[in-house]
């Protein structure tokens, strides 16, 4: 009998799980996808929500695509229970489901402050498609927008709501903005960046609740100073959806503990994803990295090893980028570690900074902000990742970085970081091209 | 349906010694991608070294993971007839990830068109090559290498470790 692998969450993890599958054994096997929502990509809805994309962009592995790779789908469906024993899922609508393989990557789910009024109309998550779709229909030019968190899921949408015209003001509890994607030095010069574009920024408040006000919001403040505002948008946070596997069996901890092969403590069970505690290949600990790039790392190494093979994955990198009005801010690796030594350069005269930290001569975290009209800074983004990546020894290069912050070109290719990276692949094999996966229909 | 993995069969070469820094490659680059003589939007980049003494050019390797197209979460980078890592324009958003998924600072972005883009060995005749007065830059059938970690760490490490200072 064919392999059945049942793959629950159809998100980039999953999706790039069924991929990879079917390029690795065609179509010998059966797959089964559970999803509560068509397969789409919530890394382009800022742009949905702009309008330079239509809603059929957004969607990934359409109906026709999951056909062609032979899927048996149950969209619009939650899994309920998860019997290892058994080998068996059971669906909302009461289906129970057989396989020999299962993939869990159920993702996450926006919360919202716990405050009364939060649940209210008018205030909105983003995150979901649908809840995409209540965020458009409600910003118009002019409309006062006001985003209670300063994370990552704001600063991705910012752009788009200011684009469309409308006034952003942006309240965060924590003393200062994007607490886990920059450091103070760095938050700093994004605060005085949006409020140069316009954007009213308050930090250190916490809403304590939000109130109907004729047709408008009314959102409270401990430190008292309400704001008045058309919609309100909640982004304060994601939470795991595992709650569902609670009594399975399952090891869980911050998210499903999995090995190297991400494998969960149940061998025919694996986790990919926002709901996957994997190694983070810097620090060598486990770590959820609720971030694209893990979620689509981890479908891969997961469909290959569904397939067969015995793919081991090296861990995943902490890797984030948000532009800001024409400002680009990205992160790598360790670059919170307080007792890695610090090298940073910041510029006076234009929104530019550096700060690379390291063990030894061996980069381990790194923070860049610079305006994305400048082609160096996203070439150096990407340099940066290659160091933090491949953490070459630098040896003399290193001083060069210390004299010199902002020219990392000569010290990439100096400490042979591209020699160091160009055998290095995900699957052990060269990639193939999206839409080329091999099918017989 | 034709199976898009292999490597390219004829790749850059780069041969930082004879490049004199005139950056002839970068202005055919650009105009052979964007129709503008625009080195800000040429996606080979000649760089300085050993204190503006010695130049070399730098691309993309065209490596075997394609990390930009791996990364991209709509499948805008696919693989095209030269065997290149390619973006597609249509389905780009712009959203960078590919950017910080490349790590070998080889993916640009367009702030005029909000896209990504990158070197795609101009479909199978590569501007820059045809431009180069003194064939740093050759377009052959050999597998893709570090071109220029030798020439860096020649011509950089005397200036960084002060040996170059008697000579003044």
């Amino acid at each position: 009998m064919p392999a059945r692998h049942l793959i629950i969450g159809g998100g980039t993890a999953g999706i790039n799980a069924i991929r990879t599958i079917r390029e690795e054994e065609g179509d010998k096997s059966q797959i089964t996808l559970v999803s509560a929502e068509r397969p789409y990509s919530r890394m382009v809805l800022p742009y949905y929500l702009d309008r330079s994309i239509s809603e059929s962009h957004v969607f990934t592995a359409t109906a026709s695509v999951l056909a062609g790779w032979q899927v048996v789908t149950h969209l619009g469906r939650r899994a309920t229970t998860l019997d290892v024993k058994a080998n068996t899922c059971t669906i909302d609508d009461g289906t129970t489901i057989e396989y020999d393989d299962c993939l869990i990557a159920t993702g996450s789910s926006a919360v919202r402050a716990p405050v009364p009024g939060a649940d209210g109309s008018g205030v909105h998550s983003f995150w979901t498609m649908e809840q995409a779709r209540g965020v458009i229909a409600q910003v118009q030019p002019g409309t006062h927008v006001v985003m209670v968190g300063a994370g990552f899921i704001s600063f991705t949408i910012l752009n788009s709501i200011l684009a469309l015209g409308a006034k952003l003001t942006i309240v965060e509890i924590a003393p200062r903005i994007l607490p886990r994607m920059v450091d103070d030095t760095g938050a700093q010069l994004v605060q005085q960046w949006l409020e140069k574009h316009g954007v009213t920024v308050r930090t250190g408040s916490a809403v304590t609740a939000v109130e109907d006000a004729r047709g408008k919001k009314r959102l409270r403040f401990k430190s008292g100073g309400d704001i008045v505002a058309d919609v309100v948008i909640m982004a304060t946070g994601i939470r795991t959806n595992l709650e569902w596997l609670k009594d399975s069996g399952v090891k869980i901890n911050r998210g499903i503990v999995v090995d190297d092969q991400l494998r969960s403590n149940v061998q025919n069970v694996y986790a990919a994803g926002d709901v996957a505690e994997g190694k983070d290949m810097v620090t060598g600990e486990g770590a959820v990295h609720a971030i694209e790039p893990t979620a689509q790392e981890h479908g891969r190494v997961v469909g290959a090893n569904m397939a067969g093979k015995s793919v081991r994955y090296r861990g995943s990198l902490l890797a984030n980028i948000v532009e800001v009005c024409h400002l680009d801010c990205a992160s790598f690796g360790a670059w919170e570690d307080a007792k890695a030594q610090a090298i940073s350069g910041l510029r006076k005269d234009r929104p530019a900074y550096r700060k690379f930290l390291f063990q030894g001569d061996r980069m381990t975290g790194a923070i860049i902000l610079g305006p994305s009209s400048d082609i160096w800074t996203t070439n150096d983004v990407g340099m940066l990742k290659g160091l933090v990546q491949s953490r070459v020894a630098l040896g003399p290069w290193k001083t060069h970085l210390e004299k010199n912050p902002f020219d990392i070109k000569p010290a990439y290719i100096g400490a042979r970081a591209t020699g160091t990276l160009l055998p290095e692949t995900v699957l052990g094999r060269p990639s193939k091209a999206p839409g080329d996966t091999p099918v017989a229909v | 349906m034709a199976i898009l993995t292999a490597l390219p069969t004829r790749v850059l070469k780069l041969h930082p010694t004879r490049c004199t820094g005139c950056l002839r490659c970068e202005i055919a680059c650009s105009y052979a991608q964007t129709g503008t003589f625009q080195p800000a939007k040429s996606v080979i980049r000649v760089s300085p070294f050993e204190g503006h003494t010695s130049y070399a050019p730098y691309t993309c390797t065209q490596c075997a993971e394609g990390w930009c197209m791996t990364a991209c979460p709509v499948g805008a980078i696919t693989i095209n007839a030269a065997g290149a890592k390619d973006v597609v324009d249509d389905k780009c958003v712009g959203c960078k990830l590919c950017t910080i998924a490349c790590p070998y600072g080889t993916m640009f972005y367009d702030t005029d068109t909000r896209k990504a883009f990158k070197c795609n060995l101009c479909g199978g005749d590569p501007a820059c090559a045809d431009a180069c007065p003194t064939a740093a830059i050759t377009y052959e059938d050999v597998a893709t290498a570090d071109w220029l970690a030798d020439f860096a760490n020649e011509r950089g490490l005397p200036l960084l470790s002060g040996a170059m200072d008697g000579a003044r």
